[in-house]
């Protein structure tokens, strides 16, 4: 799995590309917990992201909620119709803010 | 059941002896694999990512160790004073009262600390390995260990082993202490020997030997506690009353293998 | 999820004249079977088909007398022990009793497979846990002991266990057995749940038709260590076998017996045949 953060004026665009699974996804928790901590708003691009299991999903959890406790937001966008299936079976696609693209998502969180 | 019994009854009797023996030879033969598994997953099992869990072992000592502190305490300490009166008793025969130290000083610490101790265990920890280990087998947690890929020895047997091999000798330093200061209080309250006398000749007496010989018996029966109970557990068919006749066999063996290896274990040490 | 699709199914278990024997009796007489991708397999067959030892074989529980089996395009005879493990990983369990760690609580025991085999950090699996927990539909009961849920509630914090590494394979021995019909069929929405949203290969072993014919891609009906036959659930409604259709319609079994052998049942003393006549 391969990042790319990307400064915007809204906040970060963090884009991951590959497969978050059990082995990359601390990784990706790392990043985005990093830029919570920076105190940015943050759009997740899942665009590149193939096939996504539950502890990268925990992992935007995680990221979500901490982002919130700041006053920051967290959107994601271009959620693959998979990762959307793994999200709506925990009933999430409630909870996160779902964009169709990039833009989208800075407008969300802007 | 397939086999046939044969119809006399003298062939019957020997052919039930000997299936006794074969499935008693058999037991044996789960033990001492059951060792071996057990030295291997402690030392191979970190490389395949199958650690012992150092937390499981603790939670072990504090169950088998140091919850059994006051009933061990209580026992080694009747245990003891029974030693001082019984031993003055005999001794006012001779007019050689005063000559109790020695008799308590070997027994308290050669045999009868160790030997209550293992006993104790086994019928306090021993039936509880092998209750919990027969309850998880008959409802399917030991095959859902083994389907997760959580191998059952490494996970639950060998944790239970060391805090045995470690708390059983312990327990036994301690009643060894226990036993020696009740001895010494009778002695003291009946002959009026004073507690430091008592203890200046126990010091005099106890060689590092039989400390070791205590010990060395204590680390042996904490080995057949545990594998007796693992055995048995594992071996449970049928439902709660397997996993109670199980329980209550491996209290009776584990109780004999006891007495018998310290009888074999004194017969050893002191060639 | 039709079977016809194109390109041609991907198979995750494939066995191969299995044969195996409890003692000296052989339970499976040569059973060759393929699960697919993403497909519900459900197992179906009377007390004493094999079937329980069939699934037992397909977890890896068993030692097979001969014959293949491949998981996951692995034949499990080559692997050593990491990789059988690393494959053991991919695979979770409900079983039919649940078969909770009664020591842990519920949570603990979710999450079990997650500490045992993953390093994750302990807040991600806290969340794993919790999701799965509301997956099926038991959020909030992580800190409740096994002995304190319903036998329903035990099945479904199972079915969490079992998925909590979100495994390829899915076995569920018996989802339905012991729970009233609401239950039962609520456990039934939640396998296909996961097939659809997980694309999980999940195999089923039931005796319950209802629920087969509900949840079933295809159905494999074993007899007395046969494989009688595989199909979709309309080929085994429609089957024109006449053995298909008596377990289907709970015909009873034809009565025509070997009389030795029942009077051996009865009596328990073998009839030497040559000697007799």
């Amino acid at each position: 799995m391969k990042h790319e953060i990307r400064e915007e004026a809204a906040g970060v665009v963090v884009a991951f590309e590959g497969d978050v699974d059990l082995q990359t996804s601390p990784d990706a928790r790392k990043v985005l917990l990093d830029c919570v901590r920076q105190g940015k708003s943050i759009v997740v691009d899942l665009s590149k992201v193939g096939y996504i299991d539950s502890s990268g999903v925990a992992s935007l959890v995680e990221s979500f909620q901490s982002a919130r406790k700041g006053g920051r937001n967290l959107v994601l966008a271009s959620v693959s119709e998979g990762a959307l299936r793994v999200l709506k079976l925990a009933r999430l696609d409630k909870v996160f803010t779902i964009c169709d693209s990039v833009e989208d998502g800075l407008a969300a969180i802007g | 059941m397939s086999e046939t019994s044969p119809a006399n009854p003298f062939v019957r009797f020997f052919d039930r002896v000997g299936r006794a023996t074969v499935s008693g030879v058999e037991e044996i033969g789960h033990g001492g694999v059951l060792i071996g598994e057990c030295f291997y997953w402690l030392f191979y099992g970190p490389r395949v990512k199958q650690p012992v869990r150092l937390g499981s072992v603790f939670h072990q000592m504090m169950e088998i160790g140091i919850h059994a502190i006051p009933i061990i305490g209580l026992l080694v300490a009747a245990i003891g004073a029974m030693l001082a009166i019984q031993g003055i008793h005999t001794l006012r025969i001779f007019g050689a009262e005063s000559r109790v130290t020695i008799g308590i000083a070997f027994s308290v610490v050669r045999e009868f600390a160790p030997l209550i101790i293992g006993i104790l265990i086994a019928g306090r920890s021993g039936s509880a390995l092998a209750a919990r280990i027969g309850t998880m087998k008959i409802n399917q947690e030991i095959d859902a260990l083994k389907v997760m890929g959580v191998n059952p020895v490494r996970f639950l047997v060998v944790p239970s082993l060391i805090a045995m091999v470690i708390m059983v000798p312990a327990l036994t330093v301690f009643g060894d202490i226990v036993g020696l200061v009740a001895a010494g209080l009778y002695v003291n309250a009946d002959l009026g020997i004073s507690m430091a006398a008592f203890f200046h000749d126990i010091v005099d007496i106890l060689t590092v030997d039989d400390i070791l010989h205590g010990l060395g018996k204590s680390v042996l029966f904490a080995i057949l506690i545990a594998v007796i109970g693992v055995v048995n557990g594992a071996g449970v068919v049928g439902g709660a009353d397997g996993v109670g006749k199980a329980t209550t066999r491996s209290v009776v063996q584990a109780i004999s293998a006891i007495v018998i290896t310290d009888m074999l274990f004194a017969f050893v040490a002191t060639r | 999820m039709s079977p016809e699709t194109n390109p041609p199914p991907v198979t995750v278990i494939e066995v191969e004249n299995l044969v195996t024997h409890y003692g000296d009796r052989e339970i499976l007489k040569g059973v060759t079977l393929d699960v697919r991708e993403g497909e519900i397999m459900v197992i179906m067959g009377g007390s004493g088909s094999g079937k329980s030892t069939l699934l037992r074989h397909l977890m890896a529980l068993e030692t097979k007398t001969s014959g293949t089996m491949r998981i996951l395009g692995q034949d499990i005879d080559t692997l050593d022990q990491r990789q059988f493990f690393d494959l053991r990983k991919k695979m979770g369990v409900a079983f039919q009793g649940g078969a909770l760690f009664s020591s842990m609580t519920i949570g603990e025991n979710v999450m079990l497979p997650l500490y045992e085999h993953t390093d994750l950090d302990p807040m991600t699996m806290d969340i794993m846990t919790r999701m799965k927990l509301e997956v099926v539909e038991l959020g909030g009961f992580e800190d409740l002991m096994p002995s304190e849920l319903s036998g329903g509630m035990i099945k479904r914090a199972a079915f969490a266990r079992a998925i909590v590494m979100d495994p390829k394979i899915l076995f569920c021995d018996e989802p339905s057995a012991g729970l009233d019909p609401v239950v039962a069929s609520a456990l039934d929405d939640l396998i296909l749940l996961l097939r659809d949203a997980m694309q999980m290969s999940i195999v089923v072993v039931t005796h319950e038709l209802e629920s087969a014919f509900k949840i079933a891609d295809r159905i494999t009906i074993l007899d007395r260590g046969h494989i009688l036959m595989v199909g979709t659930v309309d080929e085994v409604r429609n089957s024109s076998n006449e053995r298909v259709y008596n377990l289907l319609n709970r015909v009873p079994e034809d009565d025509s017996m070997d009389m030795d052998e029942y009077l051996h049942r009865l009596t328990g003393v073998e009839v030497n045949k040559d000697a007799a006549l």
